[in-house]
């Protein structure tokens, strides 16, 4: 029983040697619509493993404190992949600050400031389909225990 | 600290996945991945983790789309291997081959033609848009068109017309193209079938298309009757040297149909010479020169004639009366 207890106890302690404070796990999933037996329409989320062009992805980043002191300032950063294309007002986390870039992720700015160049080299306003990251700058802390969540849409181009 | 992550991030394969062939969307097989990143301050330092590797795999989608490419196209009763032009374009994200089928037995039209034998569907081999000896035999199953995303191909679908046809009816006849993998409702899945072994999904063609062309039976006739009036110099109708001659041709549509983009050519006899500013049509004056109006001198086999654009005749067009003048040599 002692010895039962002592080996629960040193898991946590590895975990958080291993993950640091905060875990951090991304998936993907698609929105479907499934008919319940009583005939209501339901949408629910199921992770995707294949797309085809035109699919809509949302793709969620959940973080847990995991260790045993207060997570503070933090942000989460999720390139938008290549392939894809952000849909606009979709990127949601609570309490948190949005930020985009349009270059890569060598500058950040909230959503009305970002300017990229046309095809003619003039400067034009970002638009959804331009932003290359995502960035969710968390107003609170994180305390042991406590889980968090950003989450975005994006479509296959 | 943050500059680093952003390096980092800069790396992650997911940007550096190449960007071709995106035109009809992002090509099968192509692998998704993304990594989010933490970064936050706990105890006075501050830490970044990175989230697990997250990928996902884009499907073959099967697409295709059957576009005619010939008008209407005149036929005689009885003519044989009578040639439709279409296009059949790969509008998936995949390389995928199409099987080819032609239907000739359509409802909704006046007679049914005759898909030829023992072939009736050909690869335009040459580009040439019409059958001839550089094309290639199409056989179901061996040399099925193999497209890659975006890619097209120009086949030309072959049928005899019945000799019963008659006059102004119409001969309807497709193409129709599915792609190997499969076909059926929009979404139905095969998996694994794919290219790469990912799934391949019908999209919104249900992964075959067809487009239908049609033979117009078309017996017009252009009657031709030429005539020709000598004034000599001398105020008689000798044609001695110095003479004009004025011809006049008159073409008559007959029957039923259309003789498209018709054109009438005549040369300038020997030992004539054309007399300038003398081509007419229904007694209208033409230009000599090839610019807006129908008529014009040129030159055929070396030899000066005249060119008169009659456009599309029909019976109910009428006499169309062609008049020039030449000068004895």
């Amino acid at each position: 029983m002692n010895k039962l207890m002592l080996i629960l106890l040193l898991l946590p302690a590895l975990a958080i040697a291993a993950d640091g404070t905060l875990q951090v796990q991304t998936q993907a999933q698609k929105e479907v619509t499934v008919v319940t037996d009583e005939g209501e329409e339901q949408t629910r989320l199921v992770p995707v493993t294949t797309v085809v062009p035109g699919d809509e992805v949302i793709y969620t980043i959940t973080f847990t404190n995991v260790g045993d002191q207060v997570a503070q300032a933090i942000t989460i950063t999720d390139p938008v992949p290549a392939e894809m294309r952000y849909i606009d007002g979709t990127a949601f986390s609570a309490g948190a600050e949005l930020q985009f870039s349009v270059d890569g992720g060598d500058s950040w700015g909230v959503a009305e400031e970002l300017i990229v160049s046309d095809a003619e080299g003039k400067p034009r306003p970002a638009q959804a389909s331009d932003y290359t990251h995502i960035r969710w700058v968390m107003r609170h802390p994180i305390k042991p225990g406590q889980r968090g969540y950003a989450r975005f849409k994006a479509a296959l181009r | 600290m943050r500059n680093s992550l952003i390096r980092l991030l800069l790396l992650l394969p997911a940007l550096l996945l190449g960007e071709a062939a995106l035109a009809l969307g992002t090509v099968a097989g192509t692998a998704i991945d993304n990594v989010a990143e933490v970064s936050y301050e706990v105890g006075g330092s501050e830490v970044t983790e990175q989230s697990n590797m997250l990928t996902v795999t884009v499907a073959e989608i099967l697409d295709v789309v059957v576009t005619l490419q010939d008008p209407a196209k005149p036929v005689s009763p009885g003519d044989a291997s009578q040639e439709l032009l279409f296009t059949v374009t790969n509008t998936g994200n995949g390389t995928e081959a199409f099987a080819l089928v032609i239907d000739s037995a359509l409802a909704g039209d006046d007679f049914d033609p005759t898909p030829s034998t023992p072939v009736s569907i050909y690869i335009d081999t040459d580009g040439s848009g019409d059958l001839s000896a550089g094309d290639t035999q199409y056989n179901p199953g061996v040399n099925d068109p193999s497209l890659a995303p975006d890619a097209n191909i120009d086949i030309l679908i072959v049928n005899d017309i019945p000799a019963a046809a008659a006059d102004g009816q119409i001969g309807r006849s497709l193409l129709q193209a599915t792609a190997t993998t499969g076909s059926g409702a929009p979404g139905t899945v095969f998996a694994g079938a794919g290219d790469g072994g990912v799934d391949a999904v019908a999209g919104n063609s249900s992964a075959t298309d067809s487009d239908t062309g049609e033979y117009v039976v078309s017996s017009v006739q252009l009657d031709l009757v030429k005539s020709a009036a000598v004034v000599d110099q001398f105020g008689g109708n000798e044609p001695v040297p110095g003479a004009s001659i004025t011809y006049t041709i008159v073409v008559t549509p007959a029957g039923g149909g259309t003789a498209s983009t018709s054109r009438f050519n005549d040369l300038i006899p020997a030992n004539t010479t054309y007399t300038a500013g003398t081509l007419r049509l229904n007694g209208a004056p033409l230009t000599d020169a090839p610019d807006a109006d129908q008529g014009q001198l040129v030159t055929i086999a070396g030899a000066p004639a005249i060119n008169v654009n009659l456009g599309d005749l029909t019976a109910a067009s009428g006499p169309q009366t062609v008049e020039f003048t030449v000068t004895i040599d």
